[in-house]
């Protein structure tokens, strides 16, 4: 099993006419994605890679019922994208553009909760439970070089890591049963903690690794998961950017939302606070297997 | 984020229909006074520093006629304020005061808060510690926004008099648009004061906007640079790149170490910069690069700023496992720079750590330059920081 999606998913592309859009739909497909309608506006009838084109979203669901939509839009575009969707009653929406104005982020978020919609994203590189389906650009041309099934669920603000973590599990022969890049944006869709629970409740599940960095909250919420026993597979976590307090505050290191806003935002006060409500913290990659191990063997 | 200088704030908000006072911003004593003149004399001088608290750290100079307004901008201008030199300083009429009240919108984790006190002024921050019930916070819903009937119960919470309460809210509907509609990531109005006849003007205001959102304004783009930018002559450069370009953003920023790193934006960035802290290496920058597209010229930016930091000694070039950028497109910019700067490889040592779609032309196209290492698949990220340490080490000795 896995969480957000599986085989059976059926996935709308909304930009599918777009480079990046048709590439990771090409590879999607191959992997075996059940992608069935695409949207582009103005760009009915056309086909990408099999998959019919409409012109707006509740076009494309009238002839095909949709559980997911993938949405490549540039930033200045995922507001409307985000809010037709939405609309058209599609409750899970992937967004992947990054630079998303924060605003247009706060305002289809709000919408999307109205709605009972949950959004991954904005900036993530994709979903992929391994075996089953996978959205986005995770895994690339290859995911089975990279992404092996199994039973560990894997949260990353980073989408790069979750590749890099993928490789490790795998040389320690574990599987992932899904992983996700969560967005690396100050503010996300859908929380790290909203994720674990998912995992949390997921019976193929049995352990979680997240990938945190510093400034949010997102890292702390996890905690507070493990705190409060509403989680309590093991979780391990590996934590980057500590070396932003060795050097003055207010300087950014790449991501806006990793700069530390707070003293409760800095990698160290998360990972002491990770640590004192049970998580395994791992100091670098090669650590996670055997800490995911010495849980999962009780 | 991206500080806009008051008088551009100003600007912003009359254009919103918020009353602001008259004023102008000037760059010597002299266009200080002859603004003053046009405003008939008793004026405030404030720098134009884009920061908060100018209020407590004397960039705020009440003149009562031509002369004194020439002085206080002759005493401003060119001084520093909280690292900022102060360029201009706003010249504006004199408010009438009778009350000074406090309004922040602003961003606070994933929601939208709306700040009101009825005791706004320079002291507002000490009152935020000595009795923050003082001041009043209210969860905003973006779908909603902020509606004179919503800003009337906050102003009530904050015990402000019946009286006030319409102008107030209905100032504050349109302030809120103000914020929403110039991508702020915050607004502060301190303060908005009340005359003696009961009007209301925004006296001080503070206005950060959200970059990614700086095509819907093009009026703003550049116009406060000067104050945004950073100072190093190499970090400004990549800073102006990754705005001016299209693609991804870049940045670089250096430090006082001896290697340099060359890698992605996100968490194998961070990543790799805390593991070579903690295995004794001493990193040169950090640095934020695109993803890979048809156009080089951000990465190749960002390489050149590495190689020009008198102090580097050596190269990391750590990526995670590539799953949509191209290997080639990165090696290929590296070795472009290589050449125009000749560098010679022989006394300076490279790590190269890509893997993934590319990967063999990558390899191809380094093969055969002396001390380029080009670590084999399945080398960790942890593996290549330890090898360029050595590395350096290695040479540094040797050059002793």
């Amino acid at each position: 099993m896995s969480i957000l999606i599986d085989r059976s998913t059926r996935i709308l592309v909304q930009g599918i006419t777009g480079g990046q859009a048709r590439f990771d739909t090409q590879w999607s497909l191959q992997y075996g994605a059940r992608i069935l309608a695409g949207v582009t506006p103005g760009k009915a009838g056309e086909v990408v890679h099999g998959v019919p084109v409409y012109d707006s979203v509740s076009m494309a669901i009238a002839s095909h019922a949709v559980d997911v939509s993938v949405i490549y839009v540039p930033a200045r575009f995922v507001r409307a994208a985000a809010l037709e969707a939405i609309e058209a009653g599609v409750k899970l929406l992937v967004i992947t553009a990054e630079y998303v104005p924060i605003h247009d982020a706060l305002y289809i978020f709000a919408a999307a909760r109205a709605s009972g919609a949950r959004i991954i994203g904005c900036n993530t590189n994709g979903i992929i439970s391994p075996g089953e389906s996978k959205l986005g650009g995770v895994g690339g041309m290859k995911p089975d070089e990279i992404f092996s099934s199994g039973s560990i669920g894997v949260c990353s603000r980073s989408g790069g890591m979750t590749a890099e973590i993928a490789l490790t599990l795998g040389a320690g022969g574990l599987g992932i049963s899904t992983s996700l890049g969560m967005g690396g944006d100050a503010v996300t869709g859908t929380s790290m903690a909203e994720l674990v629970e998912l995992f949390e409740r997921d019976d193929e599940t049995e352990g979680i690794v997240i990938f945190g960095e510093p400034g949010t909250p997102n890292e702390s919420e996890v905690g507070e998961l493990l705190r409060t026993g509403r989680v309590k597979k093991p979780l391990v976590a590996l934590l980057a950017g500590a070396f932003q307090e060795r050097y003055p505050s207010g300087q950014s290191f790449g991501h806006a939302a990793a700069m530390i806003s707070s003293d409760k935002d800095t990698v160290s006060a998360k990972k002491r606070e990770l640590a004192s409500a049970g998580a395994l913290v791992a100091s670098s990659l090669d650590e996670i297997p055997a800490l995911l191990k010495s849980r999962l063997a009780q | 984020m991206f500080r806009l200088n008051e008088h551009v704030t100003k600007a912003w908000l009359r254009r919103c229909g918020c009353a602001v006072p008259r004023g102008e911003a000037a760059s010597s004593p002299e266009a200080a006074e002859h603004v003053a003149q046009q405003l008939g004399g008793a004026v405030v001088i404030k720098a134009l520093v884009p920061t908060g608290r100018r209020g407590k750290a004397g960039a705020v100079i009440v003149a009562n006629d031509v002369t004194a307004a020439r002085e206080a901008a002759a005493k401003l201008l060119g001084i520093s304020i909280s690292g900022y030199p102060v360029r201009q300083v706003l010249v504006e009429e004199k408010a009438d005061i009778t009350r000074e009240l406090y309004l922040a919108y602003t961003i606070a984790g994933r929601t939208l808060e709306m700040l009101v006190s009825a005791q706004g002024g320079v002291e507002i921050e000490e009152l935020a510690s000595s009795s923050p019930g003082a001041i009043v916070r209210a969860t905003v819903d973006p779908l909603s926004g902020v509606t004179a009937e919503f800003a009337s119960v906050q102003w009530q919470r904050a015990g402000v008099s019946a009286d006030l309460l319409p102008a107030l809210a209905a100032l504050s509907a349109r302030l809120y648009r103000a914020f929403v509609t110039g991508d702020a990531t915050l607004l502060e109005l301190n303060p908005v004061a009340v005359d003696a006849k009961g009007r209301l003007c925004v006296v001080g205001s503070m206005m950060a906007i959200d970059e990614h959102a700086l095509y819907r304004h093009p009026d703003w783009a550049g116009v406060d640079d000067d104050d945004n930018l950073p100072t190093n002559e190499r970090e400004r450069r990549v800073a102006r790149l990754s705005r001016e370009l299209p693609g991804g953003e870049c940045q670089y920023v250096e430090l006082d170490g001896d290697i340099g790193l060359l890698v992605g934006g996100g968490g194998p960035g961070l990543y790799q910069h805390d593991l070579m802290l903690e295995l004794g290496g001493r990193p040169a920058n950090h640095s934020v690069t695109p993803p890979t597209g048809s156009d080089n010229r951000k990465l190749k930016g960002v390489i050149e700023a590495i190689f020009e930091h008198p102090s580097i000694r050596g190269l990391l070039v750590g990526f995670n496992f590539a799953q949509m950028a191209r290997t080639d497109i990165r090696v290929r910019t590296l070795v472009e720079v290589l050449d125009e700067k000749k560098l010679d490889t022989r006394t300076f040592p490279i790590v190269i750590r890509l893997f993934g779609a590319g990967e063999e032309q990558s390899r191809a196209m380094v093969a055969g330059r002396p001390n380029i290492h080009y670590v084999p698949r399945g080398t960790s990220l942890k593996d290549a920081v330890a090898l360029i340490i050595e590395l350096v080490a290695r040479q540094k000795q040797a050059g002793a």
